[in-house]
């Protein structure tokens, strides 16, 4: 494939963001690679109803 | 050929934690990994020395990834070799993540997140649907 960008006037005025995070990426400017990978756990596969017991502990 | 640089007239962040950075100017490599576990639990109580990541798969699962299968012929014209922009403003940045003013090479970043729900024993003759 054979791509090409030509890059003319690029000018923002505001940006205005409430959060950046769990490894995002706000950027300004130019990158040859960006590689984003997430994963994420929720209820109800980890829903637990009883006595609170801890989790098991940290070992390291 | 010439890069781009960028000009921002304005910037104002609130707070950068955990881990995260605020990058003014150009970088080669960047690699962020943030790791969580998120309890949550129906009574006010915590426990000191719990958590460990090796018990769960979700921070050791292996993420694919699809390399592309096709050469890429990839070339870019700065016509305008600048990047504008008068203001930013971002209330956090937070868990390793990362705001950048400037360019970079190669970005690799990773988030695995494990949330947990602990909710105290329930009386099933209410006839109440749980949840």
């Amino acid at each position: 494939m054979n791509f090409q960008v030509y890059n003319r006037d690029i000018c923002v005025g505001d940006i205005r963001v409430i959060g950046v995070s769990s490894s995002s990426l706000l950027m300004v400017g130019d990158a040859e690679t960006i590689q984003l990978a997430a994963t994420f756990d929720t209820p109800a596969e980890s829903l637990i109803v009883g006595p609170f017991v801890p989790l098991s502990p940290d070992i390291s | 050929m010439l890069q781009r640089i960028t000009c921002v007239d304005h910037i104002k962040i609130d707070s950068v934690s955990f881990s995260s950075i605020f990058q003014i100017g150009d970088s080669e490599q960047i690699l962020a990994v943030s790791r969580a576990l998120a309890v949550q639990r129906e009574a006010e109580i915590f426990f000191d020395n719990e958590g460990n990541f090796d018990a769960f798969p979700v921070f050791s699962e292996a993420i694919p990834f699809q390399p592309p299968d096709e050469e890429i012929i990839f070339s870019t014209h700065n016509l305008n070799p600048v990047l504008k922009v008068r203001n930013i403003d971002i209330l956090g940045a937070s868990s390793s993540s990362i705001v950048h003013l400037g360019n970079s090479r190669n970005i690799a970043m990773e988030a695995r997140v494990k949330h947990i729900r602990q909710l105290l024993p329930r009386n099933n003759n209410s006839g109440e649907e749980g949840i």
